[in-house]
């Protein structure tokens, strides 16, 4: 497991194909980082929600305003 | 013979509950095998005699293909099931995979179109290959625009699932395009039946790559799932526990103040 590059500026450039080859790499991970990321925000945003709504039905249930209440 | 596993496995509840724990280890799995093949065949595999470095792409190329064309069976076999048995999991696996492979597709033609400008002297040309997968693409694409073109979470479930099958017919024509209408893209470079034309010090991070490409979409595809279950169920009374226990000190600290 040895390096084939003989220097780190070698593996950048890669005798010219180092702009193709590397715009590839860093275009695929930012899409596939997206794919992960992407999910776990929208999921994120949904346990927000529901939670806000949670609140709001105890705050209804609790509130001395609510004439509909039991007490 | 017990079903229950089946009907457990529909069980939007239990996939949720459970898909936690198997993203727990398949994550940090799915990071190395990928970042350790990328490294490995952008750095350490030797070059191509022909193509020079360019050929590295390589690596990138042909995972994102192989699971563009797996993902595609997913969607459509989760279509399918969802229409037969009726199971609301399925349907959410089916609007999951959508993007997923939309996204792979695309890296495989952009990765592609990048890797023939060295190659064959374009970015682009209307080869069978290139042709078929931009039309995989499209039913990618038409699949996720269904799922938002109803107002019926279940005709919208239905809908996809049948453009999903019928395009189906596109994925033996991808896979036999390159030996059917021989052109510009060069044939398939792994066949089960014949060994590997690659040399094993370039072949063995391309398994590598593909495998780590299947991990990363069983990752993708459970966090796409989680997410979707969560959308479609926040009103059932399960979720509400979830954040009911979860929350509980904060809610009551939150009214308290009120």
């Amino acid at each position: 497991m040895k390096m084939y590059f003989a220097s780190f500026q070698d593996l950048l450039t890669m005798d010219g194909h180092g702009i193709y080859v590397w715009s590839t790499v860093i275009v695929t991970l930012l899409i596939m980082i997206w794919l992960l990321v992407a999910p776990i925000l929208s999921r994120r945003a949904l346990l927000k929600e529901v939670a806000r709504d949670i609140l709001r039905e105890r705050a209804r249930q609790t509130s001395p305003t609510n004439t509909q209440g039991e007490s | 013979m017990s079903w229950q596993w089946f009907h457990r496995l529909g069980s939007p509840r239990w996939f949720y509950h459970n898909s936690a724990r198997w993203l727990a280890w398949l994550c940090p799995i799915a990071a190395a095998v990928v970042l350790g093949g990328l490294v490995w065949g952008l750095a350490i595999a030797p070059e191509d005699a022909k193509q020079g470095n360019s050929f590295r792409i390589i690596y990138l190329h042909v995972p994102a293909s192989f699971l563009a064309l797996a993902g595609y069976y997913i969607m459509a076999i989760a279509g399918a099931v969802g229409l037969i048995w009726k199971m609301k999991l399925s349907y959410m696996v089916m609007k999951s995979a959508a993007p997923i492979g939309a996204a792979l597709t695309f890296i495989a033609l952009f990765s592609g179109a990048i890797w023939g400008k060295p190659t064959w002297g374009t970015y682009w040309v209307w080869d069978a290959r290139i042709t078929s997968m931009l039309i995989l693409l499209f039913l990618y694409l038409g699949v996720m625009a269904l799922q938002y073109a109803y107002h019926s979470i279940d005709a919208a479930s239905k809908a996809g699932a049948i453009l999903g099958l019928v395009g189906t017919v596109n994925i033996p024509i991808i896979y036999k395009s390159v030996d059917w209408w021989y052109t510009l893209h060069q044939p398939a470079t792994i066949k089960f039946t014949s060994a590997p034309s690659m040399h094993p010090d370039m072949f063995q991070p391309l398994l590598v790559m593909i495998v780590g490409f299947y991990l990363f979409y069983a990752v993708a595809l459970i966090l796409h799932t989680r997410s979707e279950i969560l959308r479609r169920e926040r009103k059932t009374s399960w979720v509400r526990e979830l954040l009911n226990e979860k929350n509980q000190d904060v809610a009551d600290k939150k009214v308290g103040k009120s």
